[in-house]
């Protein structure tokens, strides 16, 4: 089990760089684009959307990597006032609904995306595609997340009762 | 079902999941899950969740996030930072509290260019908190100013979590980015004044310090080098959003494009450097953006269901002044900041808010601003404000959190006076953006 472990963390590792790369690419992506138009060479038409799809795709492939580092953010401040047993209960009880949040991702992901694709729904903005492009990673992401969480509960009955140390804020 | 029941359904409902130490994005998606079923049409609704999530972070608008954090990645990541203290110090010479009065000079240079509260914070406390406390400094004057500006790193732009705010509340982001320049300039200033008057009274605090001899060209250079080309990062970024040049995402890229070139320029962009600046920004990008995905149909059910309906008109119906009212939000906002962190207390209270002010007629910017400085004292509040978390992270252990706590209390009399000061005049928040904007 922990060498399974060990391996869904490089795997999710990898799916960290790839993010990273992502944002990159959009950033040189918007930058190109601004220079184009202001230099009179029209501009990359395609830009915007190319963007907003690479912010949903960052958003969906750092989210299981995340919840492995404990950096989701959550509000511990009851965990923290209660006695660690209790808290230790409590963190069972996020994790079990956090993974009942991500099972239902997967299960209604896929029927919207089935339905999709069925019905041959397709987006038409600057660029055409079909829809089902679009809905395919968040059941993948949210299984990863799903799968995630099993490994976290693993560690959660192995490791000591009481609450995790995990990301309170961001800004 | 009565609207009574669907608020206390779905706001008290994601308060407990949140109190329960769940994840933020999922305590939502656990109260839509919910709400979808019994106010959207069942099933129709549970998959409607699902069409709303993938969308929710697909929108041009919070494009700028990631690329304001790379800049403030950037610039800690590099090691630019420290040129830029070097810069600012060699300016500032004979001052009480100097080197306290340095770190929230260049703290504000630094909140320029970083769009994130935690690098500019954590630049500063790894870099200046050492050599503070090694002249002397007690721990509260060393830590207080780092944190202080740190927060002020919210209202000038850029920064992530205004662009958050003007996306998820409709008000324009251009003129809350620039609504915030004249209230952050504000802080800035009284804090220095601040530690000049404290390091006065008391200079065992703050140990006057020895500085390093230079003179002419030598006393001039780091800064012409180093702080003036970031400082003009930040008038293109401001600049082009203003004139209409370029979008805020556009203005956000060229900002990030232009730090790498300045810090490539400078030999100091490794690619290990820009890997770590990216994966810091994925990390806290993600973050934000995960909550915003779960939480997308939340405002959505709770107006489908009565609730924000029932609640404007039940706080409408009580008479209170506009200023009042304004008041009560504001202080509701605080007390959320005490246990709830920012993404939060946008995402609970703005489906509420946003139809009270315009009902009432109140300018967006300034509730905007006002906002923002709100947000800016939950970082700061104790026990749980994420700069108190940051600073406790960099500082040596003989910084106790006692010390912490202690330090920030005349920073955030400081904020909650300019609150107090924004709510009667305005104009300290709109004027810039209005003549700027229009």
């Amino acid at each position: 089990m922990d060498r399974l472990s060990g391996a869904f963390g490089r795997f999710l590792d990898w799916l960290m760089g790839l993010a990273c790369l992502l944002l990159f690419a959009m950033t040189l992506l918007i930058g190109g684009d601004v220079f184009t138009r202001n230099a009179g060479v029209g501009g990359i038409a395609w830009s915007n959307e190319v963007s907003e799809n690479i912010l949903y795709l960052i958003t969906l492939f750092s989210a299981p990597w995340l919840l492995r580092q404990g950096q989701h953010i959550r509000v511990d401040i009851l965990l923290r006032a209660i006695p660690a047993g209790v808290g230790w209960v409590l963190e069972w009880i996020g994790d079990l609904l956090g993974f009942a949040c991500s099972v239902y991702f997967v299960w209604y992901g896929f029927k919207v995306l089935a339905a999709s694709y069925q019905a041959g729904a397709i987006n038409i903005k600057t660029l055409v595609t079909p829809e089902w492009w679009l809905l395919a990673p968040l059941p993948i992401a949210f299984l990863l997340v799903a799968i995630e969480f099993i490994f976290r509960m693993r560690r959660l009955a192995h490791g000591e009762r009481a609450p995790r140390t995990d990301a309170v804020s961001v800004s | 079902m009565t609207w009574q029941l669907a608020a206390l359904l779905l706001l008290g409902g994601s308060t407990v999941l949140l109190l329960l130490g769940m994840p933020v994005a999922l305590s939502f998606v656990a109260i839509n899950i919910v709400g979808a079923f019994l106010y959207l049409s069942g099933e129709a609704g549970l998959s409607q969740v699902v069409r709303n999530s993938v969308v929710s972070v697909m929108s041009f608008s919070l494009t700028p996030i990631p690329l304001f954090i790379l800049m403030g990645e950037v610039l800690f990541h590099t090691g630019l930072a420290v040129r830029v203290i070097d810069g600012v110090e060699r300016l500032i010479r004979q001052v009480p509290g100097r080197l306290a009065v340095v770190a929230v000079v260049a703290g504000t240079v630094f909140s320029a260019i970083s769009g994130s509260t935690i690098a500019t914070t954590a630049m500063l406390g790894s870099l200046m908190l050492p050599i503070m406390l090694a002249r002397g400094y007690h721990p509260t004057m060393a830590t207080g100013p780092i944190m202080a500006i740190g927060a002020v790193d919210m209202l000038i732009p850029p920064s992530a979590l205004t662009v958050l705010l003007g996306s998820l509340s409709g008000i324009s982001i251009s003129k809350l980015l620039i609504g915030g320049v004249v209230p952050g300039l504000m802080l800035s200033v009284a804090f220095v004044v601040y530690i000049i008057v404290r390091a006065k009274i008391s200079p065992r605090l703050a140990p006057p310090t020895p500085i390093a001899k230079a003179a002419g060209w030598e006393n001039w250079r780091l800064l012409i080098l180093y702080v003036v080309p970031l400082i003009t990062i930040f008038a293109v970024v401001v600049g082009a959003m203003s004139a209409g040049f370029a979008t805020p995402t556009e203005s956000a890229a060229l900002g990030a494009i232009a730090t790498m070139a300045l810090a490539a320029l400078y030999r100091v962009l490794t690619v290990d450097a820009l890997v770590r600046s990216l994966r810091g920004t994925v990390a806290i990008t993600g973050m934000i953006l995960f909550i915003i995905l779960g939480a997308t149909t939340f405002s959505q059910i709770l107006s489908f269901s009565g609730a924000t309906d029932g609640i404007v008109s039940l706080i409408l119906g009580q008479g209170f002044s506009e200023l009042a009212l304004v008041a009560l939000m504001m202080a509701t906002l605080v007390f959320l900041g005490i246990f709830v962190d920012q993404v939060s207390m946008m995402l609970i209270t703005l489906p509420v808010f946003m139809p009270l002010v315009t009902r009432l007629g109140v300018d967006p910017i300034w509730f905007g601003v006002l906002f923002l400085i709100c947000m800016q004292l939950g970082l700061l509040l104790p026990p749980h404000g994420l700069l108190l978390m940051t600073m406790r992270g960099v500082a040596p252990p003989e910084v106790t959190f006692a010390h912490i706590f202690q330090a920030v209390v005349p920073y955030v009399i400081m904020s909650l006076l300019l609150l107090g000061l924004l709510l009667l005049v305005p104009q300290i928040a709109t004027w810039l953006p209005n003549l700027l904007i229009g």
